[in-house]
C-alpha cells in the first residue's frame, strides 16, 4: 500500500481563520489542505488517506457534528480535532462522544493546537498499522483450507490435539500435521502469538 | 275786568258776574246763610271761577264780608284776578308732583329728616325696604323706628354731629336699618345737610342703597377670591396681566411665589423680566414668543426656565392671550405655572424609558452573544494564528517564505480591524445613550447592524435574507433603536426557527413600502407561527414563550415605535410560520 505523508484537513467556513490555519500549520511543517465547507471535504474524501481533520464545529450547511456523524457511517477511522467558540461545550461533548480525539476552543495557542493535531496524527498512525495488521492476519487466514480453519478454531479454543482428531473424526497425526501447517501460514511463533492473532482479526476498529 | 262799564252792573245781581251753576245758585246760598249762618265765603274768602261780559272765565280770590249793623243784610266783595298767580302756582305743583315722582320712581330710598330727626320725608322706596305706609312714617322718629337698637347710639350721634355743624357730611356712610317686620337690611348713605331761609342747618336729606345683597355677593366674591389665591397656591398657577406696550402690570401673588419676587415691589417691567427672571438661554425664545403675542399671531403657549432670585432654576408653562380691558387698551392676561416637578418626572419617565430600552438592547445582545463572540473570536484567532506562525517563520529565517510573512503582516493588520468594526458597531449598539432622532436612509436601517444576526444565524444553521425595494424613502428615526427593534425580531425569528426545526431554515428581512406610503421593515420565518393564544399576550411585559427570555423584547420594541409614530404587527408567513412588521412613517420623499 502506497502511504501518502499524513495531511491535516482544515475545515472551517471563516477565510479568515482557514487561511491563518494554513499558515499556522505550514510554518511547523505539516502538509494542511483546506476546506471551506464540509461538502467541499466530502467530494475529495478519501478514507485511505493519513491525516487528520481539524473542523470547525459549527458551519452553515453541514455542520462539524454532521460531518463527523457522516465519517463515522463510513467507518473512517481518521481523528478529528474540532475547534469550538466561547460556549460550544455542549456541542463539544456531544463531539466527544462521537469519537472526537479532542476538541480547542478559539483562539488558541499554537502550541496546544500543534500538539492535539499531532496526537492525532500518532492515533491516525496507529490506527492505520493496526489496520494493516488486521488485514494481514485476515490475508492470511484467508489462505487456509477449510480442514485448516477448523483445525485453527479448535486450536485456539484450547483443545488438545487428540480431542481435536476426536472431534474431527481424524487421526491425531493428521491434526499435527494441519496445526504445523497453520502455524506456518499464519506466522506464529507461538500458540500463544496464534491466538493473539485471531483475536486481533476478530475485532471491529 | 269783568269787561262793562259801572253803569251796566250797578243794580243788577251780583251773581251775573258768575258763570253757571253758580249764577243760579247764588241766591240759594244767600238764603242758606240767612237762615242756617253756614257760610262758605263770607268772613274766608276763596277762590272761584268769574265770567267776563262776554262770557270767558277767569280765576278770581273772593272775599265776602257782611256789613254789620244794618237792618237788612248787606255784604261786600272783594274780588282779585288771580289767573297768573293760580298759573305759577299750577306750574309749581306740578314741578312738586314730578320730583315726586322722580324720587318716587329712583330706586334708591330718601329720607329727609327734621333737626330733631323726625321724619318729614320718605320716597316709595324707602316706604317699600322699611315696609311702612309713608303717612305712618312721616312725624315719626327715624331714629326709634327704623334703626336698630344697637347701632342706634352711633347712629344718633353722627346725625346730631351733621345738624349741629360740627361734623361735614361724609360722602358715603353704611349703617344698618330695621324694618317694620324686624328684619335688619344694610344700607349705603349719601348725606346732605339742608337749611332754612335763615341759613341754619334745618335737618338732613338722605338717597340709601340697600347693599345687603351687594355686601353678601362681595363677601362671597372675597371669599372665592381667596379660594381662587389657595387654588393657585395649591395648583402653583400665578396669573398675570400686562398692559401694552409695557404699561403698568398686575402679578397675582402666586405669580410672586413662583418667581420668588417680592409682592410689596409689585410687577416687574417687561423688561426687567426678561432680563432679570427669563433664563438667558431661553431669552430670544420667550420674547420671540411674546412678540408673536403682542403682535396678534397667536397666543402665547410656551415652556421655558426662569431664574429665581435664590439662584435655582425652574421649569414655566405660560399662557398668555391678547384682549383689551374696559377702556379698550391692549392688554394680556395669562396664567404661569411652575412645571419643575412634572419636567422632572417626566425627565424620570424618559431616563426610565431610556434604561428599559437600553436594558432590552443588552438583553437582546445577550441572546445574541454567541453569534458576537463568534463575530470578534474569528478575527482574534486568525490574529493569533498568524502571529504565532510568524514566530515560526522567523525562527528559521533560511527556509522562511517571504511572501508568507508579509501575507501574514497584512492579514494580522486586516483581521485587527475586522475586529475592531465589530466592536465599534457593538458599543454603538449598547452604549448608554439617549434617543436621538436622524433622517435616515431606510433601506439602510436592517442593513447596518445585520453582521450580529447574520453570525447568530450562522451558527444556528440558518440563512438570513436581506431585501430592500428600490426608491424607499428616508425615514426620521433613532437608528441604534430601530435595528434594536429588528435585532430582536431577527432574535425571535431564530428561536422560532430552531423550535420548529422546518426545511426552509431561512429568515428573510423585507424593507418595502406599504399602501399607506409608510416604510415597512417585515422579518419572516418559517417557524411554527404566532398562536391566537400568544398573540393576545405579545407585548405584555414578562410573558415570554422562551426558557430564557425576558418577555420584554416586544415590549420595549412596541414602546420604541411608538416613539416613532410607527406600529408592530404580525401575519401569518405564507406555507407556515410569522412574519413580523413594524411601520415608520416616510420622513420626505426620495430626491
Amino acid at each position: 500500500m502506497k502511504e501518502k505523508p499524513a495531511t491535516v484537513f482544515v475545515i472551517d467556513d471563516d477565510e479568515a481563520v482557514r487561511t491563518s490555519l494554513r499558515l499556522l500549520l505550514k510554518s511547523v511543517g505539516l502538509p494542511v489542505e483546506t476546506f471551506a465547507s464540509a461538502q467541499e471535504f466530502l467530494d475529495q474524501y478519501d478514507e485511505d488517506r493519513a491525516g487528520c481533520l481539524v473542523l470547525d464545529i459549527r458551519m452553515p450547511g453541514i455542520s462539524g457534528l454532521e460531518l463527523q456523524q457522516h465519517l463515522n457511517d463510513r467507518n473512517s477511522i481518521t481523528p478529528i480535532v474540532f475547534i469550538t467558540g466561547h460556549g460550544d461545550v455542549p456541542m463539544a461533548v456531544e463531539a466527544m462522544q462521537a469519537g472526537a480525539v479532542d476538541f480547542i476552543q478559539k483562539p488558541f495557542r499554537d502550541q496546544d493546537l500543534i500538539d492535539r493535531i499531532n496526537r492525532a496524527l500518532e492515533k491516525d498512525g496507529a490506527m492505520r498499522s493496526e489496520l494493516r495488521e488486521r488485514d494481514e492476519i485476515r490475508r492470511r487466514m484467508s489462505q487456509l483450507t477449510p480442514r485448516e480453519r477448523e483445525v485453527l478454531d479448535l486450536v485456539t479454543q484450547g483443545k488438545a490435539n487428540k480431542v481435536i482428531a476426536g472431534d474431527l473424526n481424524v487421526s491425531q497425526r493428521t491434526v499435527e500435521i494441519h496445526r504445523a501447517r497453520v502455524m506456518e501460514k499464519m506466522g506464529a511463533g507461538s500458540l500463544a502469538h496464534l491466538v493473539r492473532m485471531v483475536i486481533e482479526a476478530n475485532r471491529e476498529l | 275786568m269783568f269787561g262793562c262799564s259801572a253803569a251796566e252792573v250797578i243794580g243788577q245781581n251780583v251773581s251775573l258776574l258768575m258763570p253757571e251753576p253758580f249764577r243760579s245758585q247764588h241766591d240759594g246760598y244767600i238764603a242758606r246763610f240767612l237762615k242756617t249762618g253756614q257760610a262758605n265765603i263770607i268772613d274766608k274768602g276763596r277762590e272761584l271761577v268769574a265770567q267776563r261780559r262776554d262770557g270767558s272765565l277767569f280765576q278770581v280770590f273772593l272775599s265776602v264780608g257782611r256789613i254789620a249793623g244794618l237792618e237788612a243784610p248787606r255784604f261786600v266783595g272783594l274780588m282779585q284776578d288771580i289767573t297768573d298767580r293760580k298759573r305759577v302756582f299750577e306750574a309749581l305743583r306740578r314741578e312738586r308732583d314730578r320730583a315726586q315722582a322722580y324720587l318716587d320712581l329712583v330706586e334708591v330710598m330718601l329720607v329727609s329728616l327734621s333737626a330733631d330727626g323726625t321724619i318729614s320725608l320718605v320716597n316709595r322706596k324707602g316706604c317699600e325696604l322699611l315696609g311702612w305706609p309713608e303717612d305712618e312714617l312721616i312725624g315719626r322718629n327715624w331714629f326709634e323706628t327704623c334703626i336698630p337698637e344697637d347701632v342706634r347710639p352711633g347712629v344718633e350721634a353722627m346725625f346730631k354731629g351733621l345738624i349741629e355743624g360740627t361734623a361735614s357730611p361724609v360722602d358715603y356712610a353704611e349703617n344698618e336699618i330695621v324694618t317694620r317686620s324686624g328684619r335688619r337690611k344694610l344700607i349705603a348713605w349719601r348725606n346732605v345737610t339742608l337749611r332754612d331761609e335763615r341759613g341754619l342747618i334745618s335737618g338732613t336729606l338722605s338717597s340709601g342703597e340697600d347693599v345687603t345683597e351687594q355686601r353678601r355677593a362681595m363677601e362671597a366674591l372675597s371669599k372665592s377670591e381667596l379660594l381662587l389665591r389657595e387654588a393657585q397656591a395649591i395648583a402653583g398657577l400665578g396669573n398675570y396681566e400686562t398692559r401694552l406696550p409695557a404699561g403698568p402690570t398686575h402679578w397675582s401673588l402666586q405669580m410672586h411665589g413662583i418667581l420668588g419676587t417680592s409682592p410689596e415691589r409689585g410687577a416687574l417691567s417687561l423688561e426687567d423680566f426678561v432680563r432679570r427672571v427669563v433664563h438667558p438661554d431661553d431669552r430670544r425664545r420667550f420674547t420671540a414668543a411674546w412678540h408673536d403675542l403682542v403682535s396678534g399671531k397667536g397666543s402665547l403657549d410656551m415652556e421655558y426656565r426662569i431664574r429665581r432670585p435664590d439662584g435655582s432654576t425652574r421649569h414655566i408653562h405660560t399662557l398668555g392671550r391678547l384682549t383689551r380691558d374696559a377702556e379698550g387698551h391692549a392688554l394680556v392676561v395669562g396664567t404661569l405655572l411652575d412645571i419643575t416637578e412634572r419636567k422632572r418626572a417626566e425627565e424620570d419617565m424618559r431616563q426610565a424609558q431610556d434604561r428599559l430600552t437600553q436594558f432590552g438592547r443588552l438583553s437582546t445582545m445577550g441572546e445574541m452573544a454567541a453569534g458576537l463572540a463568534h463575530e470578534i473570536n474569528q478575527p482574534l484567532t486568525a490574529i493569533s494564528n498568524y502571529a504565532q506562525a510568524l514566530q515560526r517563520l522567523l525562527a528559521t529565517p533560511e527556509t522562511a517564505d517571504d511572501e508568507d510573512i508579509e501575507f501574514a503582516l497584512g492579514q494580522i493588520s486586516a483581521q485587527a480591524l475586522r475586529a475592531g468594526e465589530v466592536i465599534r458597531r457593538l458599543r454603538a449598539f449598547v452604549k448608554d445613550r439617549e434617543a436621538h432622532t436622524e433622517v435616515t436612509d431606510a433601506a439602510r436601517l436592517a442593513g447596518d447592524l445585520l453582521v450580529f444576526a447574520e453570525s447568530d444565524a450562522r451558527l444556528n444553521d440558518i440563512r438570513l435574507v436581506n431585501e430592500a425595494d428600490e426608491g424607499l424613502p428616508s425615514v426620521a428615526c433613532d437608528p441604534v433603536q430601530i435595528q434594536q427593534v429588528v435585532l430582536n425580531l431577527i432574535r425571535n425569528a431564530i428561536d422560532a426557527t430552531n423550535e420548529a426545526r422546518p426545511a426552509r431554515r431561512e429568515i428573510r428581512i423585507r424593507t418595502s413600502l406599504d399602501d399607506r406610503g409608510d416604510v415597512e421593515i417585515s422579518v419572516e420565518d418559517h417557524g411554527p407561527g404566532i398562536s391566537t393564544q400568544v398573540a393576545q399576550n405579545l407585548g405584555n411585559p414578562f410573558f415570554t414563550t422562551k426558557a430564557h427570555g425576558t418577555g420584554l423584547g416586544i415590549a420595549i420594541s412596541r414602546s420604541i415605535l411608538r416613539a416613532h409614530g410607527g406600529r408592530l404587527a404580525h401575519r401569518p408567513t405564507p406555507g407556515g410560520g410569522a412574519t413580523v412588521f413594524f411601520t415608520l412613517p416616510a420622513h420626505a420623499a426620495r430626491a
